[in-house]
């Protein structure tokens, strides 16, 4: 029978110990920080891809177009070692490190990031356009007819209605981001699988120390539910009528469907 | 003043702030609007009837550039609106000019269109802060003499959805004349109102016709006798009767005049 080594177990699991380990520590930082930046880069490439698909312009609609379709129907961990090993091979961009102060970001960290940031662009496109559809034609009409720019009826009258629409699935989308991270691991990019992994090569307790990484994945995945039942609860109270989930009905499942 | 709509002196003469020439304009093969003419003076009412599908608010939408046209030109103040001349071809503005055009013409709509996300007053002061760049404290001073008018200034900081029909499209009507229009195009502006909220809208829209042009597509006959300068029937997208309110409902010179009337008095 299978000994279940809790000292490991426990070691690995409380952040006050764990976290000592420097492969943990700067992994968890960079889990975090890669999620925030990739997703922040999916929402600006979907908003310009949702403005390119839904623009009068016929180039801007076929680029957008075929953003959307190759990265929505490529397997994100084929573009990310494209990305990475594609372009370093090349000599089109080998990704150095980048040496901020004490910070130094690897360059498996940048073109993971990138990769990330450019295949949620195509996602957070179709998102972002059901919100700009969600919202009634009167508005941009209204808008014009006081003399408003396209661009300025979309920046102060349109988006804003559509964020409405969009946050709720943006949220979604960040807490699947979290998790996609790990993919990372393949191109040796030192986020939070990639140092547990590097860990359970020297002590071999894939059980114990796999368990102990999924936790803190829930750890994160939880924490972001409560910000986000927060974030929507405050549009619905101004909007007045919008009756959002709360977090046990997140965490469930029971209102939207698991990607 | 039939006579004066070739005349080509006419698209100079300030006195003249609409003026439309052989407007044609179709829905795919749908002929909508037929070889349109149309002037309207300065400080003139013109209430626009017709039954529905008869081009009338694709006419008034056609006058701020909402809807394109095929053909024939239209004015607003001397300028052509949404299309300049090339070669005796008609080229569509840019975007920037359209909007700039836009920005002389009040246009209130049916489903008056108040922004959901901003308060009353906001929705007024939007357009002057964004688009005129009229300072804030300016523009909120402004709204509030425009929500006075209107009978709404205790409504500044509620949102569209606190407001009943009436309530919002007085405020629509407000943000409207906000940027000081030289023109205020009205489309069915009472028509998605409960009956109790027509007659506050109409007031206020009584009170404006005595000091601004207005173009109003709308079957309320009462507001046509009381405000009217004139009343065009359009039927099939052409303009069959162009007449004072007291020749049209006295002695209207057409048979399908007669009977659009006989339906909608009833």
């Amino acid at each position: 029978m299978y000994h279940f080594d809790w000292l490991v177990f426990w070691h690995y699991l409380w952040p006050g110990t764990a976290l000592q380990n420097p492969l943990i520590r700067s992994g968890l930082i960079a889990t975090v920080l890669v999620s925030v930046i990739a997703q922040v880069m999916g929402v600006i490439l979907g908003l310009f891809a949702a403005l390119g698909k839904t623009s009068k312009v016929p180039p801007l609609r076929w680029l957008a177009d075929a953003y959307i379709w190759y990265f929505r129907g490529t397997p994100l961990l084929v573009q990310m070692v494209l990305l990475y090993y594609g372009l370093g091979v090349t000599h089109i961009y080998n990704f150095p490190d980048i040496h901020i102060g004490f910070v130094v970001i690897a360059g498996a960290i940048q073109a993971g990031t990138l990769a990330l940031g450019i295949n949620e662009g195509a996602y957070m496109a179709e998102i972002v356009r059901a919100g700009i559809e969600a919202v009634d034609a009167g508005q941009m009409e209204a808008a014009k007819s006081l003399g408003m720019t396209y661009g300025l009826s979309m920046r102060r009258i349109v988006l804003p209605q559509a964020a409405k629409v969009i946050i709720p699935p943006l949220g979604n989308e960040f807490n699947n981001m979290m998790k996609t991270t790990t993919l990372m691991e393949v191109i040796s990019a030192g986020e939070l699988f990639f140092g547990f992994n590097q860990i359970n090569a020297l002590l071999f307790k894939p059980f114990e120390l796999f368990i102990a990484l999924s936790m803190y994945y829930l750890a994160l995945t939880t924490i972001w539910s409560v910000i986000q039942a927060r974030i929507e609860a405050g549009l619905g109270e101004r909007k007045g009528n919008v009756k959002t989930p709360g977090v046990f009905e997140r965490l469930a499942g029971t209102k939207f469907g698991a990607h | 003043m039939a006579e004066n709509i070739s005349s080509p002196a006419a698209t100079i003469d300030t006195s003249i702030i609409v003026k439309a020439e052989k407007v044609n304009k179709y829905f795919g093969s749908l002929h909508v609007l037929k070889d349109i003419g149309l002037e309207v003076r300065k400080n003139e009412v013109v209430v626009i009837i017709g039954p529905s599908g008869s081009g009338k608010s694709t006419l008034l939408r056609c006058i701020n550039h909402l809807e394109k046209i095929n053909s024939g030109h239209i004015f607003v103040n001397g300028r052509m609106i949404g299309y300049y001349e090339k070669n005796g071809k008609l080229v569509e503005e840019s975007e920037k000019n359209i909007a700039r055009q836009r920005a002389d013409i009040g246009m209130v709509f049916q489903r008056f269109n108040l922004f959901p996300h901003l308060t009353a007053l906001e929705n007024i002061i939007e357009a002057p802060v964004n688009v005129r760049k009229t300072p804030r404290a300016q523009a909120e001073e402004d709204a509030m003499r425009l929500l006075a008018r209107v009978g709404l200034s205790e409504k500044r900081d509620q949102y569209p959805n606190q407001l009943s029909g009436g309530q919002q499209q007085r405020i629509a009507i407000a943000r409207a004349l906000a940027m000081k229009p030289s023109l205020m195009l009205f489309d069915e502006p009472t028509s998605a109102l409960d009956p109790e909220m027509i007659g506050e809208v109409l007031n206020v829209m009584e009170e404006l016709a005595k000091e601004i042009t207005m173009v109003v597509v709308s079957h309320e006959m009462g507001f046509a006798r009381a405000a009217a300068d004139r009343i065009l029937f359009v039927d099939e997208g052409v303009i069959i009767e162009d007449t004072t309110p007291e020749q049209l409902f006295t002695n209207p010179r057409e048979e399908r005049t007669k009977l659009f009337l006989s339906k909608i008095l009833n």
